[in-house]
């Protein structure tokens, strides 16, 4: 098309050679993008395609794409020159380009708006948030807790509609059911969800948490709830078929405690292990640290029947950590039972607790020997990430050579030391190896001054990395360093269950 | 000025003190005298018993000796009138008998004597006569008429203060006021004479004989004079603050001070005053700096063979006039100040300093985000010819430019489309060839975007050949009413003012079309009445009003026939008392739009005016409190803004007021307050506004935090404003999940960084002297649409955003020389002061700091030139100046 145009443009102009003085010109000025063309002259006697044709041999933009202003309009086609009242010398103005025309692309983006729910909240970032049905926040906070922890997802989808065991009563298996249920819509929705099942299986499992006051439910501790709800998910999530080991409650959340109580009196000394879900932090004067608050918890005083004194005695139980969790639930004890005033009061002093926690010097000495390689080997790959960095800093030399090499020593060593621990095969069957260092992934908050009353709140740190502060149905993006605020020693939310997910390392 | 000319005289005289001191003691002249007697020097007392001699002999039956006693009292009473720092002492000791010497006096035969006496009575009066005897003046009228000027200043004032009031009294009573005007005459050449112009102005207001003026000003006071009425214009009444600005602009015209005068003329909007200011001045390039003027001023004017006789002359002011060269001196601008590298929406988000706070789905598209993200940058880039999103890809490969606006969706990609026009702005040129592909799409929305890109890039740019017109005139009676809304909101950009009677031929006939869906009809509507903003077009108020009339009872109900009104309003933008007959009219209307008309038309006929009783009526209005919610009220409250943004007092005011609205107006009100706050303090943050804004923008109620939030953006647009950045930065991660609110939030962000900071919104320009009457229809147009922000803004026709552009103006100083190059001189910029009713030559800006242009100025600043050598052709250094060499400068060895 646009070689034809231009031939017979051609073809025009060799006839304007043989008889130019025969037509009328006028000469005007042709204004093009910033280009100014100072003489074109147009045969009046020609349609305006032809002069369109001389623009194009000018421009390069075809014909049909001009379009030049005149009085009254845009020059058409078939417009009649006299009409237009041209005068020589006079400015016209040229619209057009040559460019390609935009086409839409042939597959259009998928806008946020226009995707089902349940693939918006992969957009968002987070899940849902859960509405208050009166007094709930301690229950909200507890489940958005629970919530974070993928195993548990998991292993409830496995949990069978149906089949329930004997040994379980029916009101357990309504409430594993409905905590499923919660579960998966609270993974569906972006919109908060009410939580209206769950709640009125939870109480019917649990009366005390149906209790009224004034008319309406009452605020009630979430360390209750939680502990509440753990055991009655330890209780159904058992697989019938095999042996209580596994039991994926205390897999995830099962703290191996080895007590050695002795009495100081008698000499009496015997030795204990026990499985808790929680470790406690114990609030004294002394404790500004959940480290010293854990050390102070795993050690107390207890007064029971001494058979050798033949009465009571007071017996000192010193506990030490002998088998590890997955998730490590820690527990600030800041309610204790005030009897002047018939209430829960709260300790509100300020307890630090890390992003990242070591509780190597809580275990017993069995486990510490386990744990020793793992931790080699993390020490290791953080050795060699800042590693790495030196040695982009520092152009290879002989020096550090030799450090490269001494550095290879002790690695390997550890390699062989790891196999050794294989062997053993200790705690988990699995590649991924405990080190006892854990890392803060989600903390429930109490803002009040007793148990019963306040807010609960819950801040679980998502998979993407980022904090969600749950209050209620509202989800709040926060910042990792705000998290360590929640400390206490104020009247701002503080921390009262903590949950620490086991950082492990590959064998 | 002052309604009181008592009072007048009172503040005049510097030391009310005094006088209340000097009255005190007159009413038990005795007891005071005698302790008085006790603690006089003997210096004193010497001149007291002197003046009671003279007093005696003052009675005496011998003329020879009365001669001599008065005019020994007179001389004095002269030699210590001339400061009245303190009461004089001849006059302390003279008014026990004050009394005495007038019941003498009325004993006296007629003579020179009696007259003598009369003018010392006069003097004597000024501090003894009893409030409202003017007794002062009356001596005078029966005085010698002597030199007023020989009894001092405070004399003088005193007089003028009571001719005022006789004056008026006379007025009523229809008796004759010859003889005041006499020494009206007498006093006004003596303060004019001795650097009291606003007194001489205030006493001729008072006697409405403004004309005299004239005759007595000079080269040395004319330009206080002319400051004086200027600005004692805003706070007058009716028709007299027409003939005052008509008295100065005689007077700048006398002393040739054109830009002046032209100034005048166009506050008055009188075209006729400005032909002469062309027909007067012969200088070629004094024309050129009116040229740029009018250019500002967003007038289209044609000039014509008596204006300016040579061709090609006329041809360059003709060009100047159409702001040819808008782009090339904004792009000046951006150069010097180095911000020519385009700006990404990423960058105005600043997200990163919120770390942790944002979302973090930036895997999947949001419409509503890239929506925003459209505008962000095409409000940033404003004008710069080149940013990062629309015109940076198809450089480097054909598919990339079309990425962007495909990743809008549906009405979206009109915005997306049309933001190539803000991109490219006022460079016709360039933004018609980069529009032109997108007229050949075969999305709809995509040809509506280029129509609109296509005004907003002619947006106050004037052009021989018209090609706004040609490329939009094909598509207005397309089928597709997106297409048709695009060319009709296209040309009402582009011919925002210009009156032009073929785009009225070709709109009006929509407005009549029975099959027109409403959405054309009311963007229609507000075309014309850009067009023909402020014309008073009785054709075109006709076509809306029955376009109005010819809607259904359901179409009343729907938010965009308020947008009707609108366009018949903008038709009296400003035209105050013009209104009235269309008002009358708008009476007759269904109930529903009825009241919402009479406000929107009300608001726009009094905007600028400053009509404080305009702004009670509106108050009136929001103070009803009604069961359901009635739209109306949310025009008044823009109202309240529109009247009162006249001038500062005012607007101070009216936030005040506008704070009590908050308390107790009810959701309807409170939604419209951060709107006109908006209004009133356009691209000027003021901390207070700001903070007030910044509480709203949290409120409960969405729609409230809505206005708030865009408010923010329209007080700070243009500023590059850190701390409204920083709030707005803070509310995008408290409102990340409201997609809505944070839509609005992008938007403030857009303004706030709008054209990289180099740009103002605000109507106001020559130093907040004259308004811009299309800058003012487009953000009152915005406003509306922001009333109700669900459907229009939030809705499917967010290019409503657009309007901004009619407002959207460089905030700088670009001094040209005498071929129009930009030539960079020294100045200083600072904060203005107001220098009214000041003598000497005072400070003009205090706090400034020196550079060189081109420079930004901000809201309330002032240049100066802070060199000798070049000579400014506009007495206001704002947007292009010509300076003309300084023949008589000498270069510093």
């Amino acid at each position: 098309m646009l070689l034809t145009t231009h031939l017979w443009f051609k073809f025009l102009l060799r006839r304007y050679a043989f008889d130019c003085h025969s037509y009328v010109l006028i000469t005007v000025s042709v204004k093009w993008q910033k280009e100014l063309y100072p003489a074109v002259e147009i045969d009046t006697t020609q349609p305006p395609y032809v002069f369109k044709c001389q623009l194009y041999d000018l421009t390069g933009v075809p014909p049909e794409r001009q379009k030049i202003m005149v009085k009254g309009g845009i020059l058409k086609d078939d417009s009649d020159w006299s009409k237009l009242g041209l005068k020589e010398g006079q400015k016209l103005m040229m619209v057009g380009t040559a460019d390609e025309i935009v086409k839409a692309p042939e597959k259009g983006p998928v806008f946020m708006e226009d995707l089902p729910e349940e693939e918006q909240v992969v957009a968002v970032g987070h899940s849902a948030g859960l509405f208050n049905l009166g007094n709930t926040c301690y229950m909200n906070s507890t489940m958005q807790c629970l919530h974070s922890v993928p195993e548990l997802k998991s292993a409830l989808i496995e949990y069978p509609q149906s089949g329930r065991s004997n040994d379980l009563d029916q009101s357990s298996h309504l409430l594993t059911v409905a905590t499923r249920d919660l579960f998966s819509e609270l993974d569906k929705n972006v919109k908060p969800v009410a939580p209206m099942q769950f709640w009125m299986v939870l109480r019917k499992k649990y009366p005390q948490f149906g209790q009224l006051h004034n008319g309406s439910f009452m605020q009630q501790d979430a360390e209750e709830c939680w502990t509440q709800i753990l055991y009655t998910l330890s209780q159904s999530l058992k697989s019938p078929s095999t042996s209580a080991n596994l039991d994926k409650v205390k897999e995830l959340f099962g703290v191996n405690l080895v007590s050695r109580v002795h009495c100081a009196e008698s000499g009496e000394e015997s030795i204990e292990t026990e499985t808790v879900y929680s470790l406690k932090c114990h609030i004294s004067h002394e404790v500004n640290h959940l480290h010293e608050g854990l050390k102070h918890g795993l050690k107390s005083e207890l007064e029971k029947a001494s058979p050798s004194l033949g009465r009571s005695a007071v017996y000192l139980k010193d506990s030490h950590i002998n088998g590890l969790p997955k998730y490590l639930t820690i527990q600030f004890v800041r309610f204790f039972w005030k009897r002047e005033s018939n209430q829960k009061a709260k300790i509100l002093r300020k307890v630090d607790y890390p992003l990242e926690l070591d509780i190597f010097d809580l275990c017993s000495d069995d486990l510490r020997k386990t744990l020793e390689a793992p931790r080699q080997m993390l020490r290791d790959e953080d050795g060699r990430k800042a590693g790495l960095k030196l040695k982009e800093k520092v152009p290879a030399s002989g020096d550090n050579d030799v450090k490269m090499s001494d550095a290879e020593g002790p690695s390997n060593g550890s390699g062989e030391s790891s196999k050794a621990a294989l062997v053993e095969g200790v705690g988990s069957d699995k590649n991924a190896q405990l080190t006892g260092v854990y890392d803060l992934v989600a903390v429930l908050t109490h803002k009040g001054r007793s148990a019963d009353s306040g807010h609960y709140v819950a801040w679980v740190k998502q998979e993407n990395g980022k904090w969600i502060q749950f209050d209620d149905d509202n989800p709040i993006p926060q910042r990792e360093e705000d998290i360590t605020k929640l400390s206490g020693g104020g009247d701002w939310h503080m921390a009262y269950i903590c949950m620490y997910k086991a950082r492990t390392i590959p064998m | 000025m002052d309604p009181e000319p008592n009072n007048n005289t009172a503040s005049g005289s510097g030391n009310p003190k005094d006088e209340s001191a000097l009255k005190a003691p007159s009413k038990d002249p005795k007891k005071k005298d005698d302790k008085k007697d006790e603690d006089l020097s003997e210096e004193d007392l010497a001149l007291k018993q002197q003046l009671e001699l003279y007093v005696e002999r003052a009675q005496d039956a011998d003329q020879g000796l009365q001669k001599v006693a008065l005019e020994s009292m007179r001389q004095e009473i002269r030699t210590s009138t001339s400061s009245m720092t303190s009461v004089p002492k001849p006059l302390k000791f003279l008014r026990p008998h004050y009394g005495t010497l007038k019941s003498y006096y009325e004993t006296m035969p007629d003579s020179d004597l009696k007259k003598l006496l009369a003018d010392i009575l006069s003097v004597l009066a000024l501090t003894m006569s009893a409030e409202g005897d003017r007794e002062s003046l009356k001596y005078r009228l029966l005085g010698s008429e002597g030199d007023i000027g020989s009894w001092g200043h405070e004399y003088v004032r005193n007089l003028a203060g009571e001719i005022a009031q006789e004056y008026s009294k006379r007025v009523n009573e229809e008796s004759t006021v010859d003889d005041l005007i006499e020494l009206v005459e007498q006093i006004v050449a003596f303060h004019m004479k001795h650097n009291a112009e606003p007194e001489a102005v205030d006493l001729l207001m008072e006697v409405e004989f403004l004309d005299l003026l004239v005759k007595h000003v000079d080269k040395a006071n004319y330009k206080r004079t002319c400051l004086y009425l200027t600005s004692s214009a805003r706070y007058l009444p009716g028709p007299d603050d027409m003939s005052v600005l008509d008295i100065a602009y005689t007077i700048y015209k006398q002393f040739e001070e054109y830009p002046s005068a032209l100034q005048i003329a166009l506050y008055l909007d009188n075209m006729q005053h400005v032909k002469q200011v062309f027909t007067s001045c012969p200088d070629l390039l004094r024309k050129k700096q009116f040229c740029y003027i009018l250019a500002r001023q967003g007038l289209s004017f044609e000039l014509d063979e008596e204006m300016c006789a040579d061709d090609e002359d006329r041809e360059a002011l003709q060009e100047i006039i159409n702001n040819t060269k808008l782009s090339e001196g904004y792009l000046t601008l951006a150069r010097d100040i180095e911000v020519m590298e385009p700006k990404s929406p990423e960058d105005i988000y600043k997200a990163h300093l919120l770390d942790g706070r944002t979302s973090a789905g930036a895997s999947v598209d949001s419409a509503r985000q890239n929506l925003s993200a459209t505008f962000v940058n095409a409000f940033v880039n404003a004008g710069f010819g080149q940013d990062k999103l629309m015109t940076v890809a198809s450089e480097a490969s054909g598919g990339g430019s079309s990425n962007w606006l495909f990743k809008n969706k549906d009405h979206g990609k009109a915005s997306a489309a049309a933001s190539l026009g803000m991109i490219d702005l006022w460079d016709v040129d360039t933004g018609l060839a980069q529009l032109d592909k997108y007229f050949h799409s075969n999305d709809n929305h995509v040809i509506a975007g280029a129509l609109l890109g296509v005004g907003i890039v002619n947006c106050g740019i004037k052009n021989d050949c018209d090609p706004a017109l040609a490329l939009l005139a094909d598509y207005l009676d397309k089928e597709d009413s997106s297409i048709r809304i695009g060319a009709i909101t296209g040309l009402g950009f582009a011919y925002a003012g210009t009156q032009n009677e073929q785009i009225r031929d070709k709109l009006t006939p929509i407005l009549g079309d029975p099959k027109a869906p409403l959405d054309v009809i009311a963007f229609t509507a507000i075309a014309l009445g850009l067009v023909y903003v402020g014309s008073c077009n009785e054709e075109v108020a006709q076509a809306i009003i029955f376009a109005l009339m010819d809607r259904s009872e359901s179409d009343l109900g729907e938010p965009l026939t308020r947008l009707l009104p609108l366009g018949l309003g903008l038709l009296y933008l400003g035209k105050q008392d013009s209104v009235e007959a269309t008002a009358e009219v708008s009476k007759t209307f269904n109930e529903k739009i009825r009241k919402y008309c009479d406000m929107t038309l009300l608001s726009c006929a009094y905007a600028g005016t400053g009509n404080v009783l305009k702004v009670q009526h509106f108050l009136g209005q929001c103070a009803q409190h009604f069961e359901k919610g009635e739209t109306f009220q949310g025009p008044a409250v823009l109202g309240i803004a529109m009247v009162a943004m006249a001038e500062e007092l005012g607007l101070d005011m009216a936030i005040r007021s506008l704070e009590h609205l908050l308390q107790y107006g009810e959701q309807n009100i409170r939604k419209a307050v951060p709107l006109a706050l908006g209004l009133l303090c356009i691209s000027n943050p003021k901390v207070h506004v700001m903070d007030t804004l910044s509480r709203l923008s949290h409120d409960a109620d969405t729609e409230v935090a809505m206005s708030a939030v865009i408010s923010l953006g329209l007080i700070g647009a243009g500023t590059n404003n850190a701390r409204i950045a920083g709030m707005l930065r803070n509310l995008s991660s408290y409102y990340y999940k409201e997609a809505s609110l944070l839509f609005c939030v992008r938007i403030a962000q857009g303004f706030v960084h709008m054209g990289k900071g180099l740009l103002t919104l605000a109507p106001y320009h020559s130093e907040r002297f004259l308004l811009s009457p299309t800058a003012l229809a487009g953000l009152v147009v915005l406003l509306h649409a922001c009333l109700d922000m669900k459907t229009i803004i939030l809705g499917k026709y967010h290019y409503v955003l657009y309007f901004v552009v009619l407002a959207m103006q460089p905030r700088m100083l670009l001094t040209v020389d005498e071929n129009l190059k930009p030539l960079s001189v020294p100045v200083r910029v600072g904060q203005a002061v107001d220098v009214v009713g000041q003598a000497g030559r005072p400070k003009t800006i205090t706090g400034f700091q020196t550079h060189s242009t081109p420079v930004l100025l901000a809201a309330g600043d002032r240049a100066e030139l802070a060199t000798e050598k070049y000579i400014p052709l506009s007495p206001i250094l704002e947007g292009f100046v010509i300076l003309k060499e300084n023949p008589d400068y000498r270069e510093e060895a």
